[in-house]
């Protein structure tokens, strides 16, 4: 790293510049049909240098990468290429993150394990799961991460973190008389407890048991829809995207400060708040790749766009303030209870295909794996339907749930109930 | 344009440390990756010239021992190779309730084979302020071509890889190039903002920098196009699909299915099908990094093994599927060249390459006149795939409506197919006789491990739910 620094220092055509460092230790343990087939260990470091040089009143930047082969003699080669590079780049000026320094590690008890104990113990955790006659995990990938990664600046500022995370990617599967079906389950976490690990395993091998038992249903479903929180994460990550200064600096929002995201509302008032940390979320990071600390601001207050949020350069070119790349989104919990989701027909999703969400062509849609149709009365498991529907429409009256859960960087309503979508 | 000095310096090393490994372990083999990927991108405002995401170096040791397949990424191999072994080895001395579950049956095969490979391309010819200008010149033509754009982008973004495949009896390393030219319009004619994208796709530099240009007036017919569009009435409808949309059936419909680690995990219905029909008889299906130069091309895979031309269906019939090292040894069969990892940092697989369907004999005019109601789908969006139970969902970006056998006025957008794949292969009645591979796209399985990709092939009139 010191050489890395004199070597930029001794440029004079450097302006400025930034080191990134991201050292990922893996241990990734690999079954098919309970048995395992391949361990793997990981240990990389990646080290990108970027480098600004100011030139006739504009900034430009160039990256490389130094590897541990890299020489001394071909990292001063790679600064005097970047710098050419740069001076090809008329962008509008804007400052580096100014000097601070902290050292961290985003809570997680992870680090209280070696990481082939736990990758074992979150292996028993799953598959202990399974106590569902005719179920089974045909296939389980199991990878534990740690990373450490590093920001310096030439104004100063540098900052390290660590942060683990982990990935359970199971197929829970049904076999039977029938043709056997199977479910796809990505379970992130950054807390280990057994037991959380276990009755998610074990949701998802019930889930798959409904889903052979589910029927394609012979009679016209007209009724509401509910989306869990895996939906709702990908519904709510699209209008937060569309506010992000990059979008806004490059006009491809569809939303300004104090437009509505919701027209005429008569349904719950949508609220979302950007985080850098959301404990348990595996997305919580304490700053940015450009150093910035990361806090938090209210995006959408009561269905109105109150801020943007973004990286430090299109925040100042946008004359706003970088709030740095925040990657944890929370949604106000609204006002349905319980009970309503299942009071009246509803069409309750728990796997989809993928919700399609496209705010340019005002549409939400998709093809559901597993649904839970509720007459009322009783609940009826099905499967081989679509949805389909304009999403201005959806958002004017839809009710959030006063619960709250988790999921990858999305906290917020565990559910929603939708009206005026099109199931067929 | 040349094999990467970097890992042609690290060659003795792999062999030394192959021979290291090889006392512990009845397989070893090290891939070396030295990728350089490079994209120069303006926009109305800002210019960038970045490092890729596909960049990285480093290498991943692949071994077995019969019973389990260990595989150790790391950045560099140069040093004190018996100590490296050693850390090596020591990596993988893990609890013992984890090794007794074992899969078994992983006497991974090592037949002789000394070769290099190597696909010329003009890529160093043109330097970064060339291409600079030729961004700048598009992005420009782009805004003065109509009032209505609010933002262009031009992008070109290049991928040179360099791969070194050690093992004990093979020595083989490729070196390609990649290059995409992609163009971005963010549009407003009316209330409704739409964003497009088109692109070009090649190995030569001059055959991206010559098509550039002509994507700017397919930009525009397309931002036209979708700011007409309305949403689909739900239902069934004859359909004739472009060849990116036929290439996103063959890919999503049916190619995942047919990737034979799914087969090993009992995840895929196909298996159960091999030498039955699956799809209408006049249809027939490839896969191979050797069966066109596309994006998915290469000359051996990550497991070292050479890239195939997998016939996957036969008049209607599926042959077989497509398979990495590891799979084809689990099922027994030969290795199809289709393992794949995302980088050197992570697990190969059994991967899609090129996949497309075959061309057939009708005219597109005709197909088109055959259909009193209906709609012909143009370009991917995105899609999903369900190889066990062969649910299907894919997204079109557009569609034009077919009324009384001709193409009208009528657009929608977006599109969301879905249904039953057999359902959806069998009702293929015509396919036309010209042929497209699109080169952009990148595929993950599931809901990671994303590799470079293409897919294509004729226009295929099928029936099918849109929504």
């Amino acid at each position: 790293m010191n050489t890395i620094i004199k070597l930029l220092q001794e440029n004079s055509n450097v302006s400025n510049y930034k080191i990134n460092i991201h050292r990922k230790e893996t241990c990734e343990l690999f079954y098919i049909h309970g048995k395992l087939e391949t361990v793997r260990r990981t240990d990389n470091c990646e080290k990108e240098v970027t480098v600004y040089v100011d030139h006739d009143d504009f900034k430009g930047d160039a990256q490389f990468f130094v590897y541990p082969s890299t020489t001394e003699n071909q990292i001063a080669t790679l600064i005097s290429e970047a710098v050419k590079k740069a001076n090809l780049i008329n962008n509008q000026p804007y400052s580096l993150p100014q000097a601070e320094t902290g050292e961290y590690v985003v809570s997680s008890n992870f680090s209280e394990y070696e990481a082939t104990d736990l990758a074992s113990m979150i292996s028993d955790a799953v598959f202990s799961a399974n106590t569902i006659a005719g179920a089974s995990l045909n296939s389980v990938e199991i990878f534990i991460n740690k990373h450490t990664e590093t920001v310096f600046n030439s104004l100063g500022l540098h900052k390290t973190q660590t942060r683990y995370d982990a990935m359970v990617e199971a197929i829970p599967t049904f076999n039977g008389a029938k043709q056997s079906v199977e479910l796809y389950e990505q379970y992130n976490f950054a807390e280990y407890e057994k037991e959380i690990v276990t009755a998610e395993i074990a949701g998802k091998l019930q889930e798959v048991k409904l889903r052979y038992e589910a029927i394609t249903p012979d009679f016209p479903l007209d009724c509401k829809v509910v989306l869990n929180k895996q939906e709702l994460s990908e519904l709510f990550w699209n209008i937060a995207d569309d506010l992000n200064y990059s979008s806004v600096y490059s006009h491809s929002n569809l939303r300004n400060k104090g437009d509505f995201i919701q027209e005429d509302p008569i349904g719950d008032k949508i609220g979302i708040t950007m985080f850098g940390q959301i404990i348990g979320s595996i997305r919580s990071s304490k700053f940015d790749s450009d150093g910035l600390s990361l806090d938090s601001i209210r995006l959408v207050d009561e269905s109105k766009v109150v801020n943007y949020y973004g990286a430090n350069r299109y925040g100042q070119y946008l004359n706003e303030t970088p709030t740095g790349n925040l990657r944890c989104l929370s949604v106000d919990p609204g006002s349905a209870e319980e009970s309503a989701f299942s009071a009246e027909p509803t069409l309750e999703i728990i796997s989809m295909s993928g919700l399609q969400v496209d705010l340019y062509s005002d549409y939400i849609g998709g093809e559901i794996r597993l649904a839970y149709y509720h007459d009322g009365n009783n609940i009826t498991p099905v499967t081989g339907v679509s949805i389909s529907g304009s999403l201005k429409e959806v958002l004017k009256d839809i009710r959030l749930s006063k619960t709250t859960g988790i999921f990858d960087g999305y906290c917020g309503p565990e559910k929603a109930i939708l009206e005026h979508l099109k199931i067929f | 344009m040349c094999f990467s000095e970097f890992l042609n310096s690290r060659r003795s090393d792999a062999k030394a440390l192959v021979g290291e490994l090889r006392k512990n372990f009845q397989y070893a083999s090290i891939l070396g990756s030295d990728i350089q990927s490079k994209t120069i991108r303006v926009d109305r405002n800002t210019t960038n010239i970045s490092t890729g995401r596909d960049t990285e170096c480093g290498f991943v040791i692949k071994l077995s021992d019969g019973k389990l397949i260990y595989e150790y990424s790391l950045d560099d191999i140069s040093g004190n190779i018996p100590e490296l072994a050693q850390t090596i080895t020591d990596a993988f001395q893990m609890n013992a309730k984890l090794m007794d579950s074992a899969v078994g049956n992983l006497n991974l095969t090592d037949e002789p084979l000394v070769q290099s490979f190597r696909r010329p391309s003009d890529l160093h010819n043109y330097k970064d302020d060339e291409l600079l200008r030729v961004c700048i010149e598009n992005r420009d033509k782009l805004l003065n071509a109509s009032q209505y754009i609010l933002n262009a982008l031009a992008v070109i973004s290049s991928y040179e890889v360099s791969k070194l495949f050690i093992s004990e009896n093979r020595e083989l390393d490729q070196h390609f190039v990649w290059i995409n030219g992609n163009m971005i319009a963010i549009y407003k004619e009316t209330e409704k903002l739409v964003q497009v994208y088109d692109g070009v796709y090649g190995d030569q530099m001059t055959e991206i920098i010559s098509g550039m240009p002509a994507l700017i007036n397919k930009l525009l017919r397309k931002a036209t196009i979708l700011t007409r569009a309305k949403p689909v009435t739900p239902g069934v409808y004859d359909v004739i699909t472009d060849p990116s949309i036929t290439g996103l059936i063959a890919h999503e419909a049916f190619g995942h299915g047919v990737e034979m680690d799914q087969f090993v995990k009992d995840r895929a219905l196909a298996k159960e099908y091999v030498g039955k029909y699956v799809a209408s008889p006049i249809c027939n299906m490839r896969d191979g990094a050797a069966s066109v130069v596309s994006a998915g091309s290469y000359f051996f895979d990550d497991d070292g093994v050479l890239a195939g031309d997998t016939q996957i269906i036969k008049d209607g019939i599926l042959v077989t599927g497509i398979s990495d090292l590891s799979s084809a040894t689990q099922l027994c069969t030969a290795p199809t060249g289709n393992g794949r990892r995302e980088s050197s940092r992570r697990k190969s697989y059994a991967r899609m390459t090129n996949t497309f369907f075959e061309k057939g004999t009708d005219k597109l005019e005709d197909m088109i006149a055959s259909i009193d109601h209906g709609y012909m789908l143009f370009e991917t969006n995105n899609g999903m795939e369900d190889p066990k139970n062969w649910a299907i969902q894919c997204v079109a970006e557009y569609g034009i409506e077919i009324k009384d056998g001709k193409l009208t006025e009528n657009y929608i957008s977006p599109v969301v197919m879905s249904g039953y794949v057999p359902d959806l292969l069998k009702s293929i009645s015509m396919i036309s006789d010209d042929f497209v591979i699109t080169g952009s796209g990148m595929c993950g399985k599931g809901y990671k491990e994303w590799v470079r990709v293409s897919d294509g092939g004729p226009a295929l009139k099928v029936k099918v739910k849109l929504g």
